[in-house]
């Protein structure tokens, strides 16, 4: 078996709020291995991002340990973290290039240098030409882009993305799934990816992790082991999607009685 | 273009009304529109008046001055305040409610502390034009993005390129609003300062030509005020527009 790049074990965390706290995650422990890429699955508002955050370092969890190659996590280290938001989150008064070379221009990194980085990793995410446009320039699913780009630029093995096509309409989504997969075979990350949709999880993950309606836990982790690129269609998937369905399905409703959905 | 017609129409509309009910009244009294470019002659060839660009000059430096200290003061207090949040939540509404006090009630204490040279204008037109910015400095800080923050953190941001790097252009446009208002009242103080008691600058010339009972030189006087003043704000504009569309 691969080496364990993420070590999550019995992670809680409650928020509390004027209308009293909020169990977001409850003993939640999982391994991620390295080059692996992993779905967390879940209704909404199951502390699927909650725990996302922890990982990158932006949320403290209240018990339980992180580690990260070994070492328990400190706040942000984008060394070895890069994350993606739903909302692409670009600096609205930078042009793209200049978004990608946030991380390296706060690390020092000498202009030349990173911009000709920046460059690169544009071309690699298709965006080549659009180097100095502004985001309010740029299509959705392109600003989703230039925020993997920005993430790539730091150069940290590990990809955090919380829900990253959740904005952006199917098609988009799909070929930005599509998309997705092709990078991620040439750029050898574990990646760590964040959705509510049992196609999404199905089409791009090795393992899935399907969370519990708030207070998250784990409720089962599903190895996908279907070959890329991955037929949807396929009688496995097929199965695999309603056995995912069911699942979830339990949880949504649960969300949704407890008023919670 | 269409809209700098109708503005043209406007003036030239309201400078024939002026012209026709002034005309067949006391000059002294009512001043018409056509006296007033003979009027600008007089004040700049200046056979029996104190030299204009000389006074204007005084003036402008004075709100410069004045300017420059609600600037430096305002940001730095603002920045100071953002920085240590809890300063912001005991000042802000101090600071807020003072900007709500009609400034003029100050002045009188001002002059005593200043007396009627350029020094107590300066301190008129800082403390109307300082209000502006600081309050533009902690609602923009207020107004930033936290999602934009949060980015910024997870690509390892440390507060003070947070700082720099993310609030400050969040708030450039809040920031040139602010800038523009305090532009805006420090001129008023100066000028405000300038018209209630000194010895120089344009609000001494105007009261001195207003004494000698020169109206069309009075008239005169304010008109130039007011097209510089205009051009200022139009540039302060200008610059507000582009911050903002920059800023996104």
């Amino acid at each position: 078996m691969r080496r364990e790049h993420i070590v999550v074990r019995h992670v809680t965390k409650t928020y509390r709020t004027p209308s009293g706290p909020v169990h977001a995650v409850e003993d939640v422990s999982f391994d991620v291995y390295e080059q692996e890429f992993l779905t967390i699955l879940g209704p909404s508002g199951c502390g699927k991002s909650t725990v996302l955050g922890m990982l990158g370092g932006l949320v403290r969890p209240d018990a339980g340990t992180i580690l990260i190659d070994g070492a328990a996590t400190d706040g942000p280290d984008p060394r070895a973290v890069a994350m993606v938001f739903q909302d692409p989150g670009l600096f609205p008064w930078r042009t793209a290039l200049h978004n990608v070379c946030f991380g390296p221009e706060v690390r020092g990194v000498p202009r030349r240098v990173r911009e000709e980085e920046a460059r690169r990793l544009l071309e690699a995410v298709g965006l080549k030409g659009f180097e100095h446009k502004y985001p309010r320039e740029l299509s959705g699913g392109m600003r989703q882009r230039v925020a993997i780009a920005r993430a790539l630029a730091l150069g940290s093995p590990i990809l955090l993305m919380d829900e990253p096509f959740g904005a952006l309409d199917e098609q988009t989504r799909l070929l930005m799934g599509e998309w997705l997969s092709e990078i991620r075979a040439r750029a050898r990350k574990t990646i760590v990816f964040v959705t509510h949709s049992i196609q999404e999880a199905i089409a791009l993950s090795d393992r899935i992790v399907v969370m519990t309606a708030r207070p998250g836990r784990i409720k089962d982790v599903v190895p996908v082991g279907l070959p890329f690129p991955r037929d949807l269609s396929a009688s496995a998937a097929v199965a695999l999607r309603a056995r995912l369905w069911e699942q979830v399905r339990e949880e949504s409703l649960r969300a949704m009685t407890e008023g919670q959905g | 273009m269409r809209l700098l017609l109708w503005r043209a129409a406007f003036l030239g509309a309201a400078l024939a009304a002026w012209e026709v009910i002034a005309r067949p009244l006391n000059p002294v009294l009512y001043v018409a529109p056509s006296s007033v470019p003979g009027a600008v002659l007089r004040l700049l060839s200046q056979p029996d008046l104190p030299p204009l660009a000389e006074h204007l000059g005084i003036t402008l430096r004075t709100i410069a001055a004045a300017y420059a200290l609600a600037v430096v003061v305002g940001l730095g207090l603002g920045f100071v305040m953002g920085f240590w949040p809890l300063l912001a939540q005991a000042y802000e509404p101090i600071i807020a409610g003072l900007y709500a006090v009609p400034s003029v009630v100050w002045y009188p204490s001002l002059m005593l502390l200043f007396g009627l040279g350029p020094a107590s204008k300066v301190a008129f037109g800082f403390l109307l034009g300082f209000f502006p910015v600081v309050l533009a400095v902690l609602a923009g800080m207020q107004q930033t993005d936290r999602h934009l923050v949060t980015v910024a953190r997870s690509m390892g941001a440390s507060r003070w390129a947070i700082y720099w790097k993310v609030m400050l252009p969040a708030m450039a446009g809040t920031l040139a609003s602010g800038l523009r208002s305090g532009l805006a009242l420090s001129t008023v103080g100066v000028l405000a300062g300038e018209l209630l008691g000194s010895r120089a600058g344009v609000g001494f010339l105007i009261n001195h030509v207003y004494n000698l009972l020169r109206t069309p030189e009075y008239v005169a006087l304010a008109v130039l005020v007011a097209a510089v003043v205009l051009v200022i704000d139009v540039a302060a504009g200008r610059i507000e527009a582009r911050a903002k569309q920059w800023s996104g």
